[in-house]
């Protein structure tokens, strides 16, 4: 029980970066890998604030601001620079990495004994259940964790409410139309070129976000912790699409919180069951590339009729 | 309104590719003057539209529009003063965004686009009104995606979106070009009914004799990058396609005479 209440609320806490995902993949059709380094950076900041006893809703908060403005750096590379924006994501990935050393000063930062939002979490538990553990569904879970879930629960929904808040206003709306049309948000007076960058900066803000939130969680920030983040937000939001279907923004938003939660849940069984946690990535790498195949796929299929030409 | 003053443009300059679309073009249209533009293929006249919206920055040349030196901004800025239409449906719409929300984003053409929301009574009431008055039983759709219409709604879409806050200059190249002929007829007569009701300076790019004579108060007509006629007041309203045809059959025999001149040149010399 203590591993599915951990798989949820790890999958809730990494909803957000696949939040991210979805703006910088799905509403501007760019896989952006500078995602990779931002949630690193986001724990990293987060995570040294902490042991300096910042306050930790601000070291949070700085942590995704730093996410955000690696968005622009990239945006700006992308757009200002007319390099690639897959090439300019790597750029900014790779930089990233030594970034992240340097703010950290070595390559991992534990939490240990520092006040975060977790040890806040915990406190708050155990004075609203009243005890160290409290009674689930007949089973019994830690205050902490049960805590834990019931914040990740209410932050999460309201994160995705605003996001879908954001794309409704006249702003939002002409970043979405700049991943659709281009040419038609220029004709009609925005800037393509910042609401680009723009985008990219709330996509990795979040993905930062949740990075520093599961750093508090897991108890330590490490340089590797990005690596493949992609990967799994793109997983998340595929399993998202296919769960609510991409009709509306709405819908679509909830559904790429569903996904990761049901993916991080699976992985959990998956690891329960014996599969080697070395092959994971390999895994959800295969899981992605099967996912983005399959519907062109099918749908060639479909259109193949036997005609002579 | 719109004054441009030799303006040229040349694509991949010094390569095999040179283009030299636009070799000097001066026109000025007044307020209020919707101007057809006529001329063969690649004689120019998208790159003369593009280049007053900004597309590209030109050569050298000016280009003004309501007495503003408009020839170093970028295009979004110069979308302030410009509604555009462009030949491809797909175009001028975001296809997955509701009909509503593309009218939105027109909504806000020149402005600040805040933190307000972007569907508002105040838009979509007078919007539901406006898109009743086509008569192609769109009003009760606009929750619906833009890219679910056909091409010819589309358009007429794309058409009340430019003119939804009146622009400065409205550009329309060959917007009818990709329609069949019924949905062309609708939204040409659209197109007239909003340049007439409000009073549009208009460059309006064309293939069609029919729609030459019949519409507009000038006819430009170019030729390799440069305005080679310019029909206008009491000689326009006398114009018939025929004369017409006979300038463009004037300018296919000056390219016969050039091309035969280029042979003999080439057969004496080389
Ligand atoms: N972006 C561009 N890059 C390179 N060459 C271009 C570009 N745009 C136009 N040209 C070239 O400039 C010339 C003029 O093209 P333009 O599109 O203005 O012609 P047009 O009069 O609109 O023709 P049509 O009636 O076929 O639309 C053509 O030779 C074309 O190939
Ligand atoms: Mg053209």
């Amino acid at each position: 029980m203590t591993l599915l209440l951990g798989a949820l609320i790890i999958g809730l806490i990494l909803s957000l970066l696949a939040l991210g995902v979805l703006v910088s993949f799905r509403i501007f059709s760019m896989p952006d890998i500078t995602t990779d380094g931002s949630i690193t950076l986001g724990a990293s900041i987060a995570a040294v604030l902490l042991v300096n006893e910042v306050n930790p809703a601000l070291a949070t908060l700085a942590g995704a601001l730093g996410g955000a403005a690696a968005g622009a750096v990239t945006g700006i590379i992308h757009t200002k620079f007319k390099i690639n924006s897959l090439l300019s994501g790597i750029l900014v990935m790779t930089a990233l990495y030594s970034v992240n050393l340097h703010v950290m000063g070595r390559s991992n930062v534990p939490l240990l004994g520092s006040s975060t939002l977790a040890t806040r979490s915990e406190e708050f538990g155990r004075s609203l259940f009243g005890g160290e553990s409290v009674g689930f569904f007949g089973w019994s879970v830690s205050s902490a964790d049960a805590a834990m879930l019931l914040l990740s629960l209410i932050f999460v929904p309201i994160a995705g409410m605003a996001l879908y808040a954001f794309f409704r206003t006249h702003l939002g709306t002409s970043m979405r139309a700049t991943g659709d049309n281009p040419q038609m948000v220029r004709a009609l007076g925005a800037n393509v070129e910042r609401n680009i960058i723009l985008g990219l900066a709330l996509s990795n803000g979040l993905v930062a976000l949740s990075g520093a939130l599961l750093a508090q969680y897991q108890g330590f920030a490490d340089a590797q912790m990005g690596i493949g983040m992609i990967v799994w937000g793109l997983a998340s939001v595929i399993i998202g699409e296919a769960l609510t279907g991409t009709r509306s923004l709405g819908l679509t938003i909830i559904g790429t919180i569903m996904g990761s939660v049901l993916f991080r849940l699976l992985v959990a069984i998956a690891l329960r069951w014996g599969l080697n946690p070395n092959d994971l990535k390999l895994i959800t790498a295969l899981f992605v590339f099967a996912a983005l195949v399959f519907p062109g796929f099918l749908e060639r299929l479909k259109r193949r009729r036997p005609t002579v030409s | 309104m719109l004054t441009v003053s030799g303006i040229r443009k040349t694509f991949h300059p010094g390569t095999i590719n040179e283009v030299r679309a636009l070799q000097g073009v001066d026109l000025t249209i007044e307020e209020g003057s919707f101007v057809i533009v006529l001329g063969m293929n690649g004689s120019g006249k998208s790159t003369l539209l593009n280049a007053v919206a900004g597309s590209f920055f030109v050569d050298e040349g000016k280009i003004e529009i309501a007495g503003r030196n408009v020839t170093a901004w970028p295009e979004h800025r110069r979308a302030s003063l410009i509604g555009r239409v462009f030949q491809n449906p797909f175009s001028g719409t975001a296809p997955t965004m509701s009909i509503a929300e593309n009218f939105a984003l027109a909504s806000r053409r020149g402005h600040v686009r805040g933190l307000s929301w972007a569907l508002s009574p105040g838009l979509t009431r007078p919007l539901r009104d406006r898109i009743a008055s086509l008569k192609m039983g769109l009003e009760d759709r606009l929750d619906n995606a833009i890219g679910s219409l056909s091409g010819g709604q589309r358009q007429a879409l794309t058409l009340l979106m430019a003119t939804w806050l009146k622009p400065d200059l409205l550009l329309l190249d060959e917007h009818t070009a990709a329609l069949d002929p019924k949905s062309a007829d609708q939204v040409i007569t659209l197109s007239d009914e909003v340049i007439q009701r409000d009073k549009l300076t208009t460059l309006m790019v064309t293939h069609s004799m029919q729609q030459a004579v019949s519409l507009g108060d000038r006819v430009i007509m170019m030729h390799r990058g440069r305005v080679l006629h310019d029909i206008r007041g009491a000689e326009k309203q006398r114009l018939r396609p025929e004369d017409l045809l006979d300038r463009f059959d004037e300018i296919r025999r000056r390219e016969q005479l050039d091309e035969s001149a280029a042979a003999m040149l080439g057969d004496l010399y080389i």
